[in-house]
């Protein structure tokens, strides 16, 4: 019963922070409801006792994908948050069929497969199971994501390094 | 809902309620005491109990500021955006107050009056995770602050402030991963328990090189002294928190003490053995007074660092976070890596690997201090030859 009324709670919680995610002309609050669809999601992984991908889900999609966007805006004009310009969408009827189609070929298959029944033990410390998994099974994909992730960084330094030299370039001249 | 439940979250969420804010009104009269010594004055002396002449050494302080507060005008900038206005100081609040449920407090009380032994707000196998995850969302409130002010020196406040979380959180997770990884969990009960008859992380070369780093990402990560660049009044007015007055103006007060006691709690438990000390086999109770006490060292060491140092330049935040603290943090974590794998016999005994470890570390401390100044040219004197 507890658990019935925090889900739909969470639920709702969830879809008027995504809906008003899309819907708000001003950017900011934009963002900031999209972190509230990010908070009540992992609010929805802890009731599922994920408790891991519940921390994960703040600390990487609040504390940096959030971040990130709050960063990204404030480097443009629009920090300010007016926006009187309004984007005329067009061809909003190709995105309305993307969506349908996504969601008949490729949600409704797996909710249709998924064993909603059942409820399934929790795995006892799931973080450390999770540590066992990717140290054992997934070792290799873990390294070649830290690799990668290596890669992007150095990239971009070496990008910002090379836009400061041309910078001091023409400060010289 | 039974009963039952209802009644184990009141008793595991009441005492933080209650005890930590009285602490924080405990910590302001304490802070002002201090820094007055400091400075050589006296500090709040006057106000003790009402209408007597009992001053308490002015204990009465932050009741009378608290009253003070309440009554003060409540004013929002015409510009401002209204709701987010209103929201940024319950937003700095939550996360702070939130983050206290992870501190592996048993209340003597707590088992008296629940079935269940040792009631905690949250027993979670990855506390540390989920400690460190909201924390990170104070810094929000304090953005969200600045932009719904509409005010030039607030939004340079709240945008140095996500500055400088991005360049600290790193340094702070990972000098915890240390201890995570010497204990082998992420609860912090267990970290606690494992640190129980004299076995501090902070009495190891790698435990002491982590605590210090995770103690200067946490002056940061708390905007305190010498770290306190979005509310530098020198520069930004008051930063962020220029426009907020009267009760929301106490809640960012209160939301950023809450959080120092919350960081020096994972501090306490990480490196300073949680509630170990002694006495505690003896009486299970003390653990309780242990823990705050070591909570209030912690802070004792904030305030005087505060009267200490002057403010850094956001130049030298940066360079500071990523150039010495990421680099020490990565190596320190290698370190106690092959302290806690090596195995421990006669050709390796303890001894060996702990002066080697310490070498290390502090090797590489000096070496990074030097490759930093190599850039720092003596100071050339244009008009004051």
């Amino acid at each position: 019963m507890t658990q019935e009324i925090t889900f739909w709670v969470l639920a709702v919680i969830a879809v008027c922070g995504a809906l008003l995610a899309v819907w708000r002309r001003n950017l900011i609050h934009g963002v900031f409801a999209l972190m509230i669809f990010f908070a009540a999601l992992a609010g929805l992984f802890l009731l599922l006792l994920a408790e891991f991908i519940a921390a994960v889900q703040i600390l990487v999609y609040i504390g940096a994908v959030g971040v990130l966007l709050i960063f990204a805006i404030m480097l443009t004009e629009r920090v300010t948050g007016d926006d009187g310009r309004r984007v005329t969408a067009r061809g909003w009827l190709w995105g309305l069929a993307a969506a349908v189609a996504m969601f008949v070929f490729l949600l409704l298959p797996a909710i249709q497969k998924a064993d909603l029944s059942q409820t399934t033990q929790p795995i006892k410390p799931s973080v450390e199971a999770l540590g066992h998994q990717l140290m054992n099974p997934y070792v290799v994909t873990l390294e070649v994501l830290a690799l990668l992730l290596t890669a992007a960084l150095i990239g971009a330094v070496a990008v910002a390094q090379g836009a400061q030299e041309k910078e001091d370039e023409a400060d010289d001249s | 809902m039974s009963l039952d439940l209802i009644k184990d979250i009141l008793i595991a969420t009441v005492p933080l309620l209650v005890i930590f804010p009285s602490l924080f009104a405990f910590t302001t009269w304490l802070e002002r005491k201090t820094l007055a010594r400091i400075q050589n004055r006296i500090g709040p002396n006057k106000v003790g109990i009402p209408c007597t002449r009992i001053s308490l050494f002015g204990l009465g302080q932050p009741a009378a500021d608290g009253i003070k507060m309440l009554f003060k005008e409540d004013i929002v900038p015409n510009g401002a955006d209204r709701l987010f206005h209103l929201l940024a100081p319950i937003l700095a609040l939550i996360p702070a107050m939130l983050v206290l449920c992870f501190l592996p407090l048993e209340f003597p009380w707590s088992k008296l009056m629940s079935a269940k032994s040792g009631v905690q707000a949250f027993l979670l196998d990855g506390a540390v995770i989920f400690f460190f995850a909201i924390t990170g969302l104070n810094t929000l409130a304090i953005f969200m602050a600045g932009w719904a002010s509409r005010n030039k020196y607030s939004l340079l406040g709240g945008m140095r402030a996500i500055a400088q979380m991005v360049s600290y959180e790193i340094p702070l997770v990972l000098s915890a991963v240390v201890v995570v990884m010497s204990v082998g969990s992420l609860n912090a009960a267990d970290i606690a328990k494992a640190q129980e008859g004299w076995n501090w992380f902070v009495l190891t070369p790698w435990g002491l090189v982590a605590f210090i780093i995770f103690f200067i990402a946490a002056l940061a990560e708390t905007n305190r002294s010498p770290f306190d660049l979005p509310e530098a009044e020198s520069e930004l007015i008051a930063g962020y928190f220029t426009e907020y007055s009267g009760f929301k103006f106490a809640l960012f007060f209160l939301g950023e003490y809450i959080s120092m006691f919350a960081i020096s709690g994972l501090a306490v438990v990480l490196f300073l053995g949680g509630g170990a000390g002694p006495g505690v086999a003896a009486f299970p109770w003390i653990a309780v007074v242990w823990f705050l006490a070591k909570i209030f060292g912690l802070i004792l060491v904030m305030i005087w660092l505060r009267g200490t140092l002057p403010r850094l330049r956001v130049d030298q935040l940066m360079a500071f976070a990523w150039k010495f603290l990421l680099p020490l943090s990565i190596l320190n974590i290698l370190v106690a890596g092959f302290a806690r794998f090596i195995p421990q016999d006669s050709l390796f005994p303890k001894v060996v690997v702990w002066l080697v470890s310490f070498g290390v570390l502090y090797a590489a401390a000096w070496g990074l201090n030097k490759l930093n100044r190599a850039d720092v040219k003596p100071r050339e004197y244009k008009y004051a030859e």
